[in-house]
């Protein structure tokens, strides 16, 4: 985790001030090796030179704009980006996540979610792959292995089919919250899944026999009339 | 393509009537005109009739009767009996030139044509032959000799005979008509491009030269004003995108530095509280840029849509369960009655989304004493549009406020100002509706009746 604060920072932004800031922000989060452009010139010189880990572009520069210069960067250097926008518009949004970027803000925003979405992106690329494994988590008595797809439970090994894990990915990324069915369908069986609700309450009924106590009386994974499903976790390893 | 169709049939059948009409003048004015003229005076059968009976025998010279003498001489005629013998027996005006003696050759040839270049007509008479003469030239005398199949098959062949006249008048008028219609069919396509709004450069040299140099006039100064107006447009609301762009990046410092100190545990208590309502104040301006940019886009048609199909249960669900998620406030209560989940309409689903929550938490602001709020989705009754309805048991909006609350706040059409929020909520929401070709109506019932708000879309 340390490493990922060790990472070269550039960020390009014609407005001094908000370069002030972003770089205060992320000193204050612990990184500390940060370059700042203000224009695509320095901006790919720095880039030759220091070789940054990461960029946080703004799409209006003074003499070109960002996605330019994201072109023209990824020509001798592979790194991820994330661009900041004054423009709120979608086609900003679409152009510069289909040119390569790995996310996209809108100013304004706030200095908390920048680091937190820069850090996502840091992991993403930089950190090994055994982090990226599925998490296993605890229900009760029962332990739930999302990486292997195995409910253990007192010294028994329940396999989970191909679809039942699907459903318990999803709900468990979104633990805590309501799922709606469409959601859970679209994730399971892919767009266009309307018509497999009742396919979907089969499945899901399947799932409580394996991790629930009481498969009737559910504790864990709860039907929220109308909406979805909710999957409540009270132990995370 | 079919108007031009329309007029050449049009055209044609006028053509086959008036040729009909004419055919049929024809035949009365040969009648009236034509044949009147020969009946004028009696036939050279009549005559020659009257002359054979009124030439009476009285001891071997012959009497004419006085009429048919007059009758002759009206005529300027003149007539001979020929006896048995081919002798002139008795004669009437005889000129010169004729001969007095026939043998049965002559006979045969007069009967049939001329004698001496006199038009002649014989009849019998009981001592020989009646021969009435009239002047050189005033009469054709010709002979039909005719086959009897051909007369009998005569009424086919005319009938043949109109049915070809008809065939041409049909070829000349549709000749005629295509030629026409080649002239005016560049003048149709013109004035529909006008009513399409493009273009139009009509060559003024053809027949209707005239008429193309005011359809290119017209369809030029159309799209003079149309230029206008759609700059016009883009002026406004490129105006609205620069002042909020302006506005973005000062607002992120003042976001920034402000939660900055919010989280800043060095800083006293109440120093940290005032960050903090100076960021949800920054907050709340943020979401009026970008809801003022998203809303002047709406309004000069200049936001593109993602469009695909949506099933609008599916957003419903979305909305609802988003707002469950976020901790929905206990006073407020969500239900879903969703009918015809199946239906889906075209698109794009984060405008979509985002009137559905809009209308939600107009719901929530405007009854802060708590609501059940109703999502539905229900056909119309005609299956020709999918109604999405957000309806609350509320306060409600009073009537004389419905028809201006959709309008955007301070143009000339809202005369009241906004109470709560910053009131591009709703209009924003009409504005997606429109750009999906749907509209949306809001109805408050009488006092204490809760607000429904009805969004519709095509199918």
């Amino acid at each position: 985790m340390d490493n990922l604060k060790s990472k070269k920072i550039l960020i390009v932004d014609d407005e001094p001030e908000i370069r002030i800031m972003i770089e205060s922000f992320l000193r204050k989060e612990g990184f500390f090796r940060i370059y700042s452009a203000a224009d695509c010139a320095s901006a790919l010189s720095i880039c030759r030179t220091g070789k940054p880990d990461i960029a946080i572009l703004d799409v209006m520069l003074p003499d070109g704009d960002g996605f330019s210069l994201l072109s023209s960067i990824k020509q001798f250097l592979d790194m991820p980006v994330l661009f900041l926008s004054a423009r709120g518009e979608d086609e900003d949004r679409l152009l510069g996540l289909g040119l390569g970027a790995d996310d996209y803000m809108v100013k304004p925003f706030l200095p908390r979610e920048l680091v937190l979405r820069l850090t996502a992106i840091l992991k993403r690329v930089y950190s090994s792959p055994v982090a990226e494994r599925l998490s296993a988590f605890q229900l009760g008595e029962y332990i739930i292995d999302l990486d292997s797809a195995i409910v253990h439970r007192n010294q028994q090994e329940l396999p989970l089919t191909a679809k039942e894990h699907a459903i318990l990915v999803k709900l468990y990324e979104n633990q805590g919250r309501i799922v709606t069915s469409d959601a859970l369908c679209q994730a399971v069986w892919g767009d266009d899944s309307y018509g497999y609700e009742n396919t979907l309450m089969v499945h899901i009924r399947r799932v409580r026999e394996k991790i629930e106590m009481d498969p009737s009386n559910p504790v864990y994974l709860l039907t929220v009339r109308g909406l979805g499903y909710k999957l409540l976790v009270k132990a995370i390893r | 393509m079919r108007g031009i169709i329309r007029i050449l049939r049009g055209f044609v059948a006028t053509t086959i009537f008036i040729s009909i009409f004419l055919l049929i003048f024809n035949f009365v004015v040969l009648g009236l005109l034509v044949f009147k003229e020969i009946n004028q005076r009696p036939s050279p059968e009549v005559v020659l009739k009257q002359v054979a009976q009124g030439l009476n025998s009285q001891n071997e010279s012959y009497d004419l009767d006085e009429q048919v003498t007059e009758l002759l001489q009206h005529n300027e005629a003149w007539a001979m009996l020929l006896g048995e013998d081919g002798q002139v027996q008795w004669d009437y005006q005889l000129p010169n030139d004729v001969p007095r003696t026939y043998n049965l050759v002559d006979v045969a040839l007069f009967s049939r044509y001329y004698l001496m270049e006199y038009p002649v007509y014989i009849w019998e008479h009981e001592d020989g032959l009646v021969v009435v003469g009239y002047p050189k030239k005033s009469h054709w005398k010709y002979q039909f000799d005719v086959l009897s199949d051909w007369m009998s098959s005569l009424p086919l062949r005319l009938v043949m005979l109109l049915l070809l006249n008809a065939a041409v008048a049909l070829l000349i008028s549709v000749v005629i008509g295509m030629r026409l219609m080649r002239g005016i069919r560049p003048l149709v396509d013109g004035v529909h491009s006008i009513a399409r709004e493009e273009p139009v450069q009509l060559n003024s040299k053809e027949i209707f030269g005239d008429l193309a140099r005011s359809i290119n006039s017209a369809s030029a100064i159309l799209q003079k004003k149309t230029a206008a107006l759609k700059a016009r447009d883009e002026a406004r609301s490129n105006w609205i995108a620069g002042i909020s762009h302006d506005i973005r990046t000062p607002l992120s410092m003042v976001l920034g530095y402000a939660s900055e100190m919010e989280d800043n545990l060095d800083l006293p208590e109440e120093q940290r509280h005032q960050a903090g309502i100076i960021r949800r104040q920054g907050e709340k301006l943020r979401s009026l840029v970008s809801d003022l940019n998203l809303v002047s886009m709406l309004e000069y048609e200049m936001q593109p849509l993602q469009l695909k199909h949506i099933r609008l249960t599916v957003l419903a669900r979305q909305v609802a369960t988003e707002f469950l998620n976020n901790g929905l406030d206990d006073r407020y209560v969500i239900e879903l009655k969703m009918t015809d989940e199946a239906v889906q309409i075209k698109g794009d689903e984060k405008l979509l989304l985002r009137a559905i929550s809009n209308l939600v938490e107009n719901s929530m602001r405007h009854n802060p004493q708590g609501c059940e709020i109703t999502l539905e989705t229900s056909l119309s009754e005609d299956r020709s549009k999918y109604r999405f309805i957000v309806r609350d048991n509320g306060r409600g909006i009073p009537q004389e406020q419905l028809a201006e609350i959709t309008e955007l706040p301070y143009s000339s059409r809202r005369r009241r100002s906004v109470q709560q929020g910053h009131g591009l909520g709703l209009p924003m929401v009409a504005r997606i509706a429109q750009a999906h070709q749907g509209r949306l109506k809001l109805v408050s019932g009488v006092d204490q009746g809760g607000l429904e708000a009805v969004m519709e879309f095509p199918v």
